[in-house]
């Protein structure tokens, strides 16, 4: 059990609001392309704010034909477009011999929350026995990620993860777990959010969205002007796999997964920490994990979203976890291209990445334009940089006290 | 170099007791928890019934403030939690001094803030909906309250696998133990009695109108309800340093998952499901003296079930007790397994078995020995605990009696 198994990313999928598919994505992060358009999926004028990361050039027939397609909803679908793009993208098939050695792990929170929600208005609006009933399965939590395993066949096991913003970062770790445990020797990894008037409402009303008052929206992390999120949706999903299984079929080796963390701040109640005690234990956690120093950490993807106070707790911990060579590491932001896309965001950072340690550009956080004392990291602001990394630190914190932490390694083979 | 892990402490909010003792007491008396729904009106659906708790009292559990705050999922959580921490004689010493940490399971999440919500917009057409309402939907907001009031540092995970959210949440409680991530784990489920629920059910036809019957020929489905149970588990080492009480031994869990039909299991499915829990465990199948059924009460549940225990168990399938206590509480969602995981901690550690009550009918296909309708003494060394869930998400635990 304490020998240390590696955990490799052997396949990628992903659907953005910046491009479909690994490849696109990462060229829209280096591009420094934003994902904010009108919203087209449900009445905006009750919010006074119009634009979102909706991915309007998303077809899911493209990916996984006309069949069985009729009673998914979104989040589904747009999670198990991007399970056939990492099955894909890895050369992985699902067979008898493989099916129980592999599983499923998804984050998500407010995935089921639109399906949820029609049900119960259904019920309320035309009385309880004109509910359809066949819409009933897509209430529970972990029917997007259940029917990844009912598309592709995956038997070893199937888990739904929902903790909010880290939620796409501890279904990671979760999988790297269930791989170090040798339940499986790889899962298919990741993270799921929908667009849709609920959650929409609910960013709104807490008063977490840019443009509430009336502005233009705008996604700024770390800018003194940053004054909200622009909400967003998409999905990742990861094959991560046992280094060894995957050297043994054959796979083509992406990065590796070091190390995970994940750590509670009793501070945050409903509203960001300011302390940030529990990222940094996270963080720590993440390193000790993963048998490395701080000093090998090269360049951080913050989960900083262009509000107050989380683009504050990130900058505050950083700086306190690494002392004066804080200002030395890159931290990006690429919520400022894709958005706030909750318990996706994770495991589209991971993504990302594996993106910087392969292709050795750091994307760049995007809108960048008034310095904030109070978030006056080295941020990479509007132009990606070309430099060799080697480690990233991912990082997701909570407003309910959730922290976690991932890194990103280059696979040694890949040079 | 494998650490044992056992259960220390036990948190009980259900329709038949709160607290481990009374649920316990009620469950060995064959207690019906089952009423009327008064959380809503049912005059349009085609059943009344369910597993509603009438005799909760969050002030009892929490400051008037939290009370207010949070929603009947969390209210459930925070009490099982306070119970199963005094239960376990943890002071807040203990809990600074260790590695702490929580795992919840859920099924519907905070759905119950949704139909608030739903209902002030769609039927009192209120133009605001409060700010604190909506703070409650995020799901992960009960276990963050937990681990606020306890000072529980973490790790967090909140599990969203629906009707085996409980063992899945035992489960990785279990692993954070093995890898060195926590000494000591809160671990179990909560959910409130939803309208959701209710009525998805109804329109399945799954929902018995008097009565949950598993394995009986006339069972007419399951009886939708609530409930929270929460356990103290903790490593071994650790509960002997500070002489806790010790309840039952983990030995391990398996999961696995249909990859066949959203609402339909599969006798295969679940079937590897208890061969690797009984794997993990490194037992076989004749090691199991009680087996705590999933046990809906639905036609499909129990035929799959039975015939996955014929499957696994072979000729001595009809050796082995097999009972459901969803006959007594109904099916309590994301809490089912866990409340279940308490049944057979107390099972082991005094040698009685629940019955599964209103059996009346033999069913060939559910040929069984169900331990109809009385509690039986019966010497429990191992027991199997299984779940099943939407989306072919399974679930089985295998505990231990207590040998130093």
């Amino acid at each position: 059990m304490n020998e240390k198994r590696n955990i490799v990313i052997t396949g990628i999928g992903v659907v953005s609001p910046i491009g479909i598919g690994k490849n696109a994505y990462w060229e829209g992060l280096i591009e420094g392309k934003t994902g904010f358009k009108a919203i087209t999926l449900f009445e905006t004028a009750p919010f006074g704010i119009h634009v979102a990361g909706e991915i309007s050039d998303f077809n899911p027939v493209d990916l996984l034909g006309k069949k069985g397609l009729r009673e998914l909803d979104r989040s589904t679908r747009l999670v198990n477009a991007a399970a056939k793009l990492a099955l894909d993208d890895g050369r992985l098939d699902i067979t008898e011999d493989n099916t129980h050695s592999t599983g499923v792990s998804v984050g998500s929170t407010f995935g089921s929350l639109h399906s949820i929600s029609q049900f119960d208005r259904q019920g309320l609006i035309d009385g309880p026995r004109y509910v359809n009933p066949s819409l009933f399965p897509n209430t529970v939590l972990n029917s997007p990620a259940s029917r990844i395993s009912i598309r592709f066949r995956i038997k070893g096991f199937n888990t739904t993860i929902s903790t909010g913003f880290c939620a796409g970062l501890d279904a990671i770790s979760y999988a790297c777990d269930f791989i170090r445990l040798k339940r499986v020797h790889r899962v298919l990894a990741g993270g799921v959010e929908e667009l849709c008037e609920e959650t929409f409402h609910g960013f709104h009303a807490l008063g977490c969205l840019s443009g509430s008052d009336g502005s233009e929206p705008r996604c700024c992390p770390f800018d003194r002007r940053r004054n909200g999120t622009v909400l967003s949706e998409g999905a990742a999903v990861l094959i991560l796999e046992d280094e060894e299984q995957a050297v043994r079929r054959g796979a083509h080796i992406t990065a590796r997964i070091l190390g995970c963390g994940n750590h509670f701040d009793p501070e945050a109640k409903r509203d960001f920490s300011h302390e940030g005690k529990g990222l940094k234990e996270a963080i720590a956690l993440a390193l000790h994990d993963a048998g490395i120093a701080s000093e090998d950490i090269e360049c951080i993807i913050a989960g900083a979203n262009s509000t107050k106070g989380l683009d504050r707790l990130e900058t505050r911990a950083i700086k306190e976890m690494f002392g004066n060579r804080a200002y030395a590491i890159p931290v990006t932001a690429i919520k400022s291209m894709i958005g706030e896309s909750f318990s996706a965001s994770g495991s589209l950072a991971v993504v990302a990445a594996a993106g910087i340690v392969t292709r050795h550009v750091i994307p760049a956080t995007v809108n960048y334009r008034e310095r904030d004392p109070e978030c006056d990291l080295d941020c990479v602001p509007n132009e990606s940089r070309q430099k060799n990394v080697g480690t990233v630190l991912v990082l997701a914190a909570d407003p309910y006290g959730n922290n976690s932490a991932v890194i990103v390694g280059t696979f040694p083979g890949n040079g | 170099m494998t650490k044992r892990v056992v259960i220390t402490g036990l948190g009980v909010v259900s329709s038949i007791g709160i607290g481990w003792r009374d649920f316990w007491h009620s469950l060995l008396a064959g207690t019906s928890g089952i009423s009327p729904v008064t959380s809503f009106d049912t005059s349009d659906h085609f059943t009344r019934k369910g597993g509603e708790i009438k005799q909760f009292r969050p002030e009892r559990f929490m400051p008037e403030e939290d009370v207010k705050f949070h929603n009947r999922a969390s209210h459930f959580a925070v009490a099982a939690a306070r119970l199963a921490l005094e239960d376990s004689r943890l002071t807040d010493d203990d809990l600074s001094r260790c590695g702490t940490g929580i795992c919840m399971g859920t099924t519907l999440g905070s759905v119950q803030s949704v139909e608030i919500i739903n209902e002030m917009d769609v039927i009192r057409k209120e133009q605001t909906i409060p700010a604190e309402l909506i703070g409650q939907v995020p799901t992960h907001s009960t276990p963050s309250l937990v681990s606020r009031h306890f000072g529980i540092k973490g790790p967090l995970m909140m599990f969203s696998t629906a009707c085996a959210a409980g063992n899945y949440a035992i489960g990785y409680g279990f692993d954070l133990i093995q890898l060195g991530k926590a000494d000591i784990v809160l671990v179990g489920g909560s959910d409130p009695f939803s309208k959701v629920a209710f009525t998805g059910f109804n329109q399945l036809s799954a929902v018995a109108p008097e009565q949950c019957q598993p394995f009986d020929k006339n069972r007419k489905g399951m009886m939708v309800a609530e409930g929270a149970g929460i356990l103290v588990l903790e490593s071994l080492d650790n509960a002997r340093e500070r002489s806790a009480p010790i309840y039952a031994e983990l030995l391990g869990y398996g999961l696995s998952c249909d990859a066949g039909h959203m609402t339909n299991p599969s006798i295969d499915g679940v079937a590897t499901c208890m061969v690797k829990a009984l794997q993990a465990a490194g037992i076989d199948a004749n090691d199991v003296d009680y087996i705590s059924a999933h046990g809906t009460g639905t036609l499909a549940n129990d035929k799959t079930e039975c015939a996955a225990i014929k499957k696994v168990f072979g000729d001595r399938y009809r050796e082995i007790p097999i009972s459901s206590i969803k006959s007594m509480i109904g099916h309590t969602m994301g809490a089912a397994s866990a409340l279940e995981a308490i049944c057979c901690a107390l099972t082991v550690k005094h040698d009685i078995i629940p019955p599964t009550i209103n059996w009346e009918t033999a069913d060939p296909e559910c040929d069984v020995d169900c331990v109809p309708n009385r509690a039986r003494e019966h010497v429990v060394t191992i027991a199997l605990n299984n779940s099943y869930a939407f989306g072919g998400n399974n679930a089985s635990l295998v505990l231990k009696k207590y040998i130093a």
